[in-house]
């Protein structure tokens, strides 16, 4: 009996010390008691908690993988998946800071021509070397895409529609064989034709000019952009088509033939843009590229990569036949291109 | 005086192992370990050791670090665990451990709602409480066994050493 009494004693002192506690630190907050046990409390027990955490957490992650063990697989398959997208996702903003990119230089271009112009992509290729060049874009009829529309990109011209569905399109690009534009030279009324070669052997992606007049003077280096058609069809005038790259003989044919660089990579279409209407006036040269870009020296540099000597001895070749023709005007301008050729 | 200190000690790394362990289980309920503890110890011990072993347990856990404001909540519910345990247990131990095990939770949580104001309450004891209790029911002979076996080892051990050494 008395030590149940001294029991109730020490309980009812407990119990009221609690109580006190919890009044005083109710009313207190940390200022008072709480205060300085917290801090005794948390050196304590906080250096206990820091080495028992190093030891026990193989300890607690065994028994969190054991918990999660049941959908741990589905949880791998699930960040497996979604690493997956996560990773196809970066590929795609990647491609499509390049697009976004190409697109920007493709309405430059169409803004400085005046063209007006559906944006679109290229979502499939067909091309078999020689044979056919076309690509499918993402744009069809209801994006008011018709037939013998131009399909440009930021560099120059790509080709013309061919056919159209409600949601794609059918382009043969200036490579194929199959298509011809008509051409100009930069700063001159000379025409020509613009044909693929197909990315035929040796000549890469080269084009093929055949210009219309025989007497005009043709040297590497010069541009050319489209001469457009009637109401811009199939052709819209002005597009840069591209950089003479090679001249071939053809002494007595009534065509001269040049071998072009097309502005654009035909190789690597991405974002192309198809002109839904054409400029009110002829651009004519105003849309190619800033000649200081591709100057002189650039000039240079090309005609020493290809090899000054053959092209030497090809334009000696022409200007001596040229004048053995003896055509009339022409001494002066023949002159030109060998001097060029020289001076490179 | 050892076995006052061994109590400790085994308090002590209770509280350890409750919050770096215990609650860190990616489950979402967990026994309470230092209730349990305190409950066998009592149990063990007696009403008067099991009451100054609650209040001291509990106002250990009021401040141990991830502490919220409350003072001396747990002092006040460990205290009369620790009696109530005490108590019956001079009967039946098991039924004792068993009983503070399911019950204390509720206490707790009633205190809390008494002295704070913070939502506690029927909620909580409608919704968490029965599996709290019943993970107590579950987690608390496993202790009782621990303890038990962990304290009358030792006792049997300065028993068992000299005969040892006589043979």
């Amino acid at each position: 009996m008395r030590d149940s009494r001294r029991t109730r004693l020490i309980l009812g002192i407990l119990l009221a010390a609690a109580l006190v506690l919890i009044t005083v630190g109710h009313r207190s907050g940390d200022a008072s008691v709480a205060g300085p046990l917290r801090q005794i409390a948390s050196s304590v027990f906080g250096a206990a908690e820091q080495a028992s955490t190093k030891v026990t957490e193989p300890v607690s992650t065994f028994f969190s993988m054991v918990t999660g063990a049941p959908g741990a697989k589905e949880r791998i398959d699930g960040l497996k998946k979604e690493n997956a997208q996560l990773r196809s996702r970066l590929a795609a903003a990647q491609l499509d800071r390049d697009r976004s990119k190409q697109l920007d230089r493709m309405l430059g271009l169409s803004g400085l021509g005046h063209y007006r112009v559906v944006p679109a992509q290229v979502i499939a290729r067909r091309h078999t070397p020689g044979l056919e060049d076309n690509v499918e874009i993402d744009v069809g009829s209801r994006d008011g895409v018709r037939r013998d529309m131009t399909v440009l990109n930021g560099d120059g011209l790509v080709g013309r529609v061919i056919r159209t569905g409600p949601g794609t399109s059918t382009v043969i690009l200036l490579t194929d064989p199959g298509s011809s534009a008509g051409a100009r030279l930069e700063g001159g009324r000379e025409l020509g034709v613009v044909s693929g070669l197909g990315e035929n052997g040796k000549d890469g992606n080269l084009i093929r000019l055949r210009l219309l007049a025989s007497t005009v003077p043709l040297k590497k280096g010069r541009r050319i952009v489209s001469f457009g058609s009637q109401n811009g069809t199939p052709y819209v005038p002005g597009v840069p088509i591209g950089e003479i790259e090679r001249v071939q003989m053809t002494p007595g044919e009534v065509t001269r033939t040049a071998y072009a660089r097309p502005y654009a990579d035909f190789s690597a279409l991405d974002v192309v843009g198809v002109v839904v209407r054409a400029p009110d006036r002829d651009p004519r040269d105003s849309v190619l590229p800033q000649e200081p870009g591709r100057g002189v020296p650039g000039k240079k540099d090309k005609g020493k990569d290809h090899g000054k000597d053959k092209s030497k001895d090809r334009s000696t070749g022409q200007a001596k036949r040229r004048d053995t023709t003896g055509d009339s005007g022409e001494p002066d301008q023949a002159a030109t291109p060998h001097q060029d050729e020289g001076r490179d | 005086m050892a076995r006052n200190l061994l109590a400790a000690l085994l308090l002590f790394v209770a509280l350890v192992v409750q919050v770096t362990v215990l609650n860190r289980l990616p489950v979402k309920v967990v026994p309470d370990l230092v209730l349990l503890v305190v409950i066998v110890l009592a149990a063990m011990r007696g009403p008067l050791d099991g009451a100054v072993i609650g209040f001291c347990a509990g106002l250990a856990a009021d401040i141990l670090p991830p502490a919220g404001e409350l003072l001396g909540q747990y002092a006040l519910v460990m205290c009369l665990t620790g009696f109530v345990a005490g108590r019956l247990a001079a009967h039946a131990p098991l039924f004792a451990t068993l009983v503070c095990a399911v019950l204390a939770p509720a206490l707790t949580v009633g205190v809390r709602a008494l002295v704070a104001d913070d939502g506690v309450g029927w909620t909580y004891l409608r919704t968490v409480w029965p599996w709290v209790a019943l993970c107590n029911l579950i987690a608390a002979p496993v202790v009782l066994w621990a303890v038990r076996r962990l304290l009358r080892e030792r006792r049997r051990q300065t028993v068992l050493v000299p005969s040892w050494r006589r043979i």
